[in-house]
């Protein structure tokens, strides 16, 4: 398998804080892999330095090969990486129609509307209301629906069961796998543990703003004393 | 002949159209004020110029190139807008994660440089601008005679509302303007350029107000300061009506016009001022405004505090003494005159300075403190024949009680809402001024007494006139910083950083901030008491929004938050205009510019630098950043 993305000794700056000091990993094209970590690791962070939402960032991020890491984040966008953030991010001011279609579309291939429905179908009696008057749940489908619309085929996924119910986050999770299946590339980053467990096909480790263990998904049963020590379990 | 309540029908039609026709420049305004707001966060100080600058646009391609009405309606706002997207590329863009106050100073150098420009080339007097051929005359409705330029004015400014409602609610490029007025980051990581469309978002609100501009030329005439004081009443009618929503923008702004309008035909001596009576009564009940739903949106961020850190007691007092005898000894060798309005205006920028410095309150209408003072000193002086020190007295009280009713009804409100409150209060002095018998009107009250101080000291000496500026500055500055050190503006100043905290250690904040803003008004009163009493005038000069920009100009330039940046501001702002007065108008551009390199060069103000230089050299870090902050980002993981 092919390295898709791959993020060498990346570091990034809040104004004058620095928050990443040297993250390195990679993903394989159509992988699930998970960033772990307490709060404050730096998951977050590292996603949206990914996406250029930073003051500051230097090291490597490259894409099929592709420099990004001088690129601006409208651009980044464009090579077909979409984002999904923490919190969903859904427009108070928007349609959840309005909302769905927001994101320009990057490449070919993206689903259609009537896919995503389907996928999601929670949502389609709500087109009309506004966008925040989602559940919590729904808003949660709905910020991962908008991103596949796109034709991006790798997606950064935030803490998608972020206060959600047990059995929302289950059909967050074979959402996941579906589109693993149907080839999407995913970073994913959790607290959950339980959930990424079960998804991931590699697990980062990441503490202080840098990635200290690579689990792979096999092992993962088998490295739950290390899990305990890193994540306070 | 008809009437309605006593009115001839055909005046009441005639002011609802008039009426109408204001309106549709407030809507049109206000719109362009709400998109420009919601995107960049920044209150377009310059809308006012911008609009006018669409009318002489029209007015120059029509004398000088003898391109006619319907080629200006389209030329010139677009190249207005070319002009504002240059600015934007220049100079906002370097403003946006800074506090929303300095994109309103920028803005408003800008407009001061602007006007003063085109006043310089062209006069301010009015030029006329004639009525397009395919428009002239009219038609009888039977109950009125409808001018057809003006039912086209009407009629464009509602299609113009109208368009760019729905281009923002229904279209799917208003999509991505409301989301990137949310959540601009987010709008970035999903590949949309949102740099280039907050440029062509503010090219395109500038160019609303141009177009507006062309519109209103044959209306108006078409003149350089024609936008300022529109720019007020527009204000006024966001604060009434709410930036959050374009439809309520829109609304508000035929209401008010049509509210005017009646208020002209039934009561005119009110017409000026009911904008802001009613802009009062909508703050107090319904502060957010008829159409805002999202307060704390309005009340902007926590910021750091704008104040430096104060010396000790010790080298407090010591510097105090030393200007005080410099100060004493400076008649020796600089024109006393010129010291005596130096030191003034100084007390006037230090009694600022203690609501917009240390309060974070920045009031864009000192100037009607100053003013009113002045015309109830004068009066006292010269038609009560009170002696000074009780005229000044009157003056002061008047100023605090004035402070006491508009600080009740503004501290509602904070940031850029503050700033347009105050504004519109003091325009509404200025109108009462302008009107009121008392006041001499645009004469202003002449030859005011300078009489005995106590019965005892004769102030039409030099030198008794001279030691009693001195003692009323000293003696104010003196209190300032007292005021400054003591528990109380400690407090002052943690309500500047946080309110809310502040309220939650158990301050009622609104109480400190109405104090504080009484005192400063009840200063600023004081030092125009004395202003009439040395200059023997009281004239509209000092109750003009142009006096609260210079105050403005002053604390800025010297260093806002410092206890003497506003003392040198002061002494610099009256020299440059003794020794520059042979420029003319050439020094509001002046004025202009300094606030435009303020706010871009040095937002510490001369004495802020300063201190900076002086903690830098010594290496020990200031305990506070002495400049408002970034927006805070805070981190996350």
């Amino acid at each position: 398998m092919s390295e898709s993305l791959a993020v060498g000794n990346l570091q990034a700056w809040y104004g004058g804080s620095k928050v990443l000091h040297g993250m390195d990993f990679s993903v394989r094209t159509g992988e699930v892999v998970t960033l772990l970590g307490r709060n404050g690791a730096g998951k977050t962070t590292t996603l949206k330095s990914i996406m250029g939402l930073l003051d500051k960032r230097s090291g490597s991020i490259a894409l099929d090969g592709d420099e990004l890491i001088a690129a601006a984040p409208y651009d980044i966008a464009r090579k077909g990486i979409a984002f999904c953030p923490e919190e969903r991010g859904i427009f108070a001011s928007l349609s959840v129609r309005e909302n769905l279609l927001l994101p320009p579309k990057v490449a070919a291939g993206g689903m259609t509307v009537a896919q995503i429905l389907t996928l999601f179908p929670n949502l389609k009696e709500r087109l009309d209301s506004q966008g925040t008057k989602l559940s919590g749940g729904e808003q949660q489908m709905l910020a991962l629906g908008r991103i596949l619309h796109t034709g991006a085929r790798i997606l950064l996924l935030d803490e998608p069961t972020e206060g959600l119910a047990p059995v929302i986050i289950r059909q967050i999770g074979r959402t996941i796998t579906e589109l693993k299946s149907l080839g999407f590339t995913i970073l994913l980053v959790e607290q959950n543990v339980g959930f990424a467990a079960g998804l991931a096909d590699r697990h980062y480790i990441v503490e202080l703003g840098r990635v200290v263990e690579e689990i792979p998904g096999a092992e993962f049963e088998g490295r739950s004393g290390a899990l305990k020590s890193y994540l306070g379990l | 002949m008809t009437t309605i309540f006593g009115v001839p029908s055909a005046v009441l039609y005639g002011q609802l159209l008039l009426g109408l026709i204001n309106g549709a420049f407030y809507a049109m305004l206000s719109l362009g004020l709400a998109v420009i707001f919601g995107m960049m966060n920044i209150v377009n100080f310059a809308h006012g110029a911008q609009y006018m600058m669409g009318a002489m646009g029209a007015w120059l391609l029509m004398n000088y190139l003898g391109i006619g009405y319907w080629w200006a309606l389209i030329l010139a706002p677009l190249i207005v807008g070319a002009i504002s997207i240059v600015i934007e590329v220049l100079l906002l863009r370097r403003l946006y994660k800074l506090d929303h106050l300095y994109g309103m100073l920028l803005t408003f150098g800008l407009a001061l440089m602007v006007q003063g420009a085109f006043s310089n080339w062209f006069g301010s007097s009015g030029q006329p601008y004639s009525i397009p051929q395919a428009l002239m005359g009219g038609r009888n409705l039977g109950f009125m005679f409808l001018p057809n330029y003006r039912a086209w004015v009407i009629a464009a400014s509602v299609v113009i509302c109208l368009g760019t409602w729905y281009v923002i609610e229904r279209t799917k490029l208003g999509a991505y303007l409301r989301a990137a007025t949310e959540n601009p980051m987010l709008v970035q990581a999903f590949g949309i350029r949102v740099p280039r469309m907050i440029t062509l978002t503010y090219g395109a609100g500038v160019g609303l107000a141009a177009l507006a501009g062309v519109l209103a030329a044959p209306v108006y005439q078409v003149s350089p300061l024609m936008g300022a004081d529109l720019l007020i009443v527009v204000f006024a009618v966001v604060v009434i009506g709410g930036m959050g929503s374009i439809m309520g923008a829109i609304v508000t702004g035929f209401l008010v016009g049509v509210i005017e309008g009646l208020t002209k035909a039934f009561y005119p001596e009110a017409s000026t001022t009911v904008v802001f009576a009613v802009m009062a009564v909508v703050l107090l009940i319904r502060p957010a405004g008829l159409f805002g739903s999202k307060l704390e949106a309005a009340q902007g961020q926590p910021q750091s505090s704008l104040s430096a850190t104060a010396p000790s007691t010790l080298t407090q007092t010591l510097i105090f003494l030393a200007l005080a005898c410099c100060l004493a000894a400076a008649p020796l060798v600089v024109y006393p005159g010129f010291m005596m309005k130096a030191m003034i205006f100084a007390l006037f920028a230090c009694a600022f300075n203690l609501v917009a410095g240390y309060g974070r309150l920045v009031s864009f209408g000192h100037s009607m403190f100053l003013g009113s003072a002045g015309y109830v000193c004068g009066h006292a002086a010269k038609i009560w024949g009170l002696p000074p020190e009780f005229a000044i007295l009157a003056g002061t009280a008047t100023a605090a009680m004035l402070g006491f009713v508009t600080g009740w009804l503004a501290i509602r409100r904070s940031g850029i809402y503050f700033a347009m409150v105050t504004l519109a209060f003091a325009q509404m002095v200025y109108f009462v001024a302008l009107q009121a018998r008392f006041t001499g009107g645009e004469d202003g009250l002449q030859a005011v007494p300078r009489g005995m101080l106590f019965g005892l000291i004769d102030l039409s000496l030099p030198a008794n006139l001279y030691g009693f500026v001195l003692v009323i500055f000293l003696g104010g500055f003196f209190l300032i910083m007292r005021l400054v050190g003591s528990p109380f503006g400690r407090v002052l100043k943690a309500i500047s950083d946080h309110d809310a905290r502040a309220q939650s250690l158990g301050f009622e904040t609104a109480r400190y901030k109405l104090v504080a803003f009484v005192l400063s008004a009840a200063l600023a009163g004081l030092a125009g008491s004395t202003k009439a009493i040395v200059s023997q005038l009281a004239s509209l000069t000092d109750v003009h929004w142009s006096m609260s920009g210079e105050v403005l100009l002053m604390t800025f330039l010297g260093g806002v938050g410092t206890l003497y940046g506003p003392l040198v501001g002061a002494f610099i702002v009256v020299a440059m205009q003794n020794y520059l007065a042979a420029f003319g108008q050439w020094v509001t551009v002046i004025h202009g510019l300094i606030f435009v390199l303020c706010v871009l060069a040095f937002r510490r103000g001369i004495v802020g630098e300063l201190i900076e230089f002086w903690h830098r050299l010594h290496r020990t870090p200031p305990a506070k950043p002495a400049v408002l902050h970034n927006v805070a980002v805070a981190p996350q993981e």
